[in-house]
């Protein structure tokens, strides 16, 4: 067992229009941010052996939720990359001896936002409506009608 | 016909949703709490099902009809948004919004709160009642924005939207957006909260800096990887070798592994230590970069053999050294007469080759008036001195009495022979009466005295009986003693008993000159007898 000890890190995520993830009836969706919300909270943890994938787009993650036990993983349906959440515990992927590339995103961090890619879809990125309100999705549009930079905020 | 086609029309409406009831996929349900008396806007999206073409409904509570399409009803649907213009307080409730594409039906609810609000007042804003606003940081010294979430449907013109700044305190500030369309107008309030940020560093390695470390084979050795990190940060710190983990690396044999890893909070970063552990340090190790992994940092240690202590080794040889030195030394000490004798037999020496000498040593000896010494005295240089060193070894020997030739004075004698002689030796007895021929001979003495200091003469004492008082002694006897030490008489006096090896006789022939070789044909016949 390699690296008993190591523990996800715990973020909120949001966007630069103020809007935050929560989860929402066991979806996940970005919205305004209010005093009386609870954001989700996020756990993060690089992969343990990312030497087969390409680091130079960023760090190998998996993210999934603190509370239930779901990640976030990528899969296909009618030739469309889906975000969806399935429960599992992240530390069963982590410590997984190879990568396991349907909850694997690249986390590129430019000055305080970041990105994340799906590694098994390389181009498709986690997005949210700039108006907000919608569960998150992937899309490979950037720069466009979505959002897809987030900051991740410590939880206090 | 127009009741057909009512039918057909009710038919082909309930079918779906009576189909889609059953199909439907629950996406999750949205609680908004909107202020009584504002415009209100809810768009209805699942992304990315509804970038395609599909069919949107909304619904109130369970009810089957549709919210209305009709722009002029206070709630009405308006392409997939549902808009409440202005909220009443009787439009609580759950909402429910049916997307319906080709093959595939999803279900999106609301739960609608209509609140009452006092910040929207002109009384201005209320602290107690922010609990519920939006919620916006600002990072300072960044370039930011604040973010009015209204959002409307196309059709709606927003004419405005204005910003007040209504209450500065303490690291928090209240604003306000106001924005207003021909219909209503509609507040929000945010609140923010102002802190430093610190987005963009990289994690800092402040320990291995790419060095090496000087570390026995096979001893235990720790190092600890430092790091500073924003707190925000995601970064794996971890130890690799080969680019592999070091756990998985050594999952077998464990003999390297990494350590817990421990994080220090401060104000505005994280100190954290990774520690990599060598039980035990193996040849293999020495110059494979270790290296330490803190996100896109990284730096390495590299294990180098210690350099060999000069100093110790300076200072271990020549303490061997000496302690060689000392025990050749010693042994040379103990041992010294029998090496001197082995060397003489041995290599044969010839360094006394033609010094113009006829005899190897002049035997002085008393005259004691005791006749047990007289006797031992006579017995010591007629016939023991003659066998072992003349017959045994080959030295020839001037014996007064014995080979001076007839009618010579004693004076002449011992003056002319002891001049022919490489060695003195004196044989002398305890008592001091018995020491007469020296004492009262002048002419002897003066020879004796004569040969020690014009020839420098070596002179061998022979001590026939231990002498405890030499002060009864000449002078010149005192004097041998003092430079030349005595040899103490040991054996017998039996003739027979002799041997060249006893230990007195050993001692008397490292005493005596080398012996010549090649020499007489007259030795070839002696038996060496050890010699």
């Amino acid at each position: 067992m390699a690296k008993a000890i190591y523990t996800p890190v715990l973020r909120h995520i949001q966007d630069l229009n103020h809007q935050v993830w929560v989860v929402q009836d066991q979806t996940l969706t970005a919205v305004p941010r209010k005093h009386s919300m609870v954001p989700a909270t996020v756990s993060l943890i690089p992969c343990q052996y990312p030497e087969t994938l390409e680091t130079e787009k960023g760090i190998p993650m998996y993210l999934g939720l603190d509370k239930p036990d779901v990640c976030l993983f990528c899969t296909k349906t009618r030739e469309q990359p889906m975000l969806q959440l399935e429960d599992k515990n992240i530390m069963t992927l982590y410590h997984h001896p190879e990568p396991v590339k349907p909850f694997l995103f690249y986390h590129s961090k430019s000055g305080r936002t970041s990105t994340f890619e799906s590694v098994a879809f390389p181009g498709w990125f986690i997005a949210v409506c700039s108006e907000g309100g919608c569960p998150l999705f992937l899309t490979q549009d950037l720069g466009k009608a979505y959002t897809t930079d987030f900051e991740l905020t410590p939880v206090n | 016909m127009g009741m057909r086609c009512l039918l057909v029309c009710g038919v082909s409406i309930a079918l779906p949703l009576f189909v889609g009831a059953d199909v439907c996929k629950e996406i999750g349900m949205q609680n908004e709490t909107p202020s009584v008396g504002q415009p209100f806007a809810f768009n209805c999206t699942f992304p990315p099902i509804t970038f395609g073409k599909v069919n949107v409904l909304w619904y109130k509570n369970s009810r089957k009809i549709p919210v209305s399409q009709n722009v002029h009803s206070r709630i009405h649907q308006d392409h997939t948004w549902i808009l409440f213009l202005p909220l009443a307080w009787e439009d609580s409730g759950i909402y429910k919004c049916v997307i319906e594409e080709t093959d595939h039906c999803y279900r999106i609810h609301i739960n609608l709160t209509v609140a009452k609000r006092s910040w929207c007042d002109n009384s201005g804003t209320s602290v107690s009642t922010l609990s519920d606003e939006y919620k916006q940081i600002l990072h300072v010294g960044q370039d930011d924005s604040l973010m009015c979430h209204l959002h409307f449907p196309k059709s709606c013109v927003l004419d405005s939207i204005k910003w007040y700044k209504v209450k500065k305190k303490f690291l928090l500030t209240a604003w306000e957006c106001v924005a207003c369309d021909s219909n209503a107008i509609s507040c929000g309030c945010d609140f923010l909260a102002e802190r430093v940020g610190n987005g963009g560093r990289i994690p800092k390695i402040i320990y291995p800096k790419n060095n090496s470390i000087e570390v026995q084979l096979g001893s235990t050795l720790i190092v600890d990887c430092n790091i500073t990190d924003t707190k925000e940060n995601t970064n794996l710190r971890c130890w690799r070798v080969n680019n592999t983990l070091v756990d998985d690396y050594y999952s077998e044999s464990k003999r390297v592994r990494e350590g817990i890893e421990v994080p220090v909070s401060f104000q505005d970063h994280t100190f954290y230590t990774v520690n990599i552990t060598f039980l035990e340090v193996k040849m293999e190790d020495y110059g494979l970069p270790f290296v330490c992994h803190a996100g896109v940092s990284a730096a390495y240690i590299i294990l180098t053999l210690p350099a060999p202590d000069f100093q110790a080794y300076l200072i271990g040889g020549l303490t061997a050294l000496t302690v060689v030195m000392l025990s050749l030394v010693g042994v040379y000490n103990v041992f010294k007469i029998d090496i001197v004798l082995w060397y003489r037999s041995t290599f044969h020496p010839n360094g006394t080759t033609e010094d113009g000498k006829l005899y190897d040593a002049y035997i002085l000896y008393p005259k004691p008036q005791r006749d047990s010494q007289s006797h031992d005295v006579d017995t010591l240089v007629w016939k023991i001195l003659p066998e072992v060193l003349e017959r045994q070894c080959g030295y020839k020997l001037f014996i007064f009495g014995r080979d001076e030739f007839p009618g010579q004075a004693v004076a002449s004698v011992i003056d002319e022979n002891i001049k022919l002689c490489r060695r003195l030796m004196v044989i002398v007895v305890p008592e001091s009466p018995s020491f007469s021929m020296l004492k009262n001979m002048s002419e002897e003495q003066i020879a004796v005295y004569n040969a020690l200091i014009q020839d420098g003469m070596k002179v061998i004492l022979i001590e026939l009986e231990k002498i405890e008082d030499y002060a009864a002694m000449p002078e010149s006897i005192q004097y041998i003693k003092q430079k030349h030490g005595a040899i103490q008489w040991s054996g017998g006096f039996a003739e027979q008993s002799q041997a060249a090896t006893a230990k007195f006789w050993k001692k008397v022939r490292y005493h005596m000159p080398p012996k010549r070789y090649p020499h007489l044909p007259l030795l070839l016949g002696y038996k060496s007898g050890g010699c």
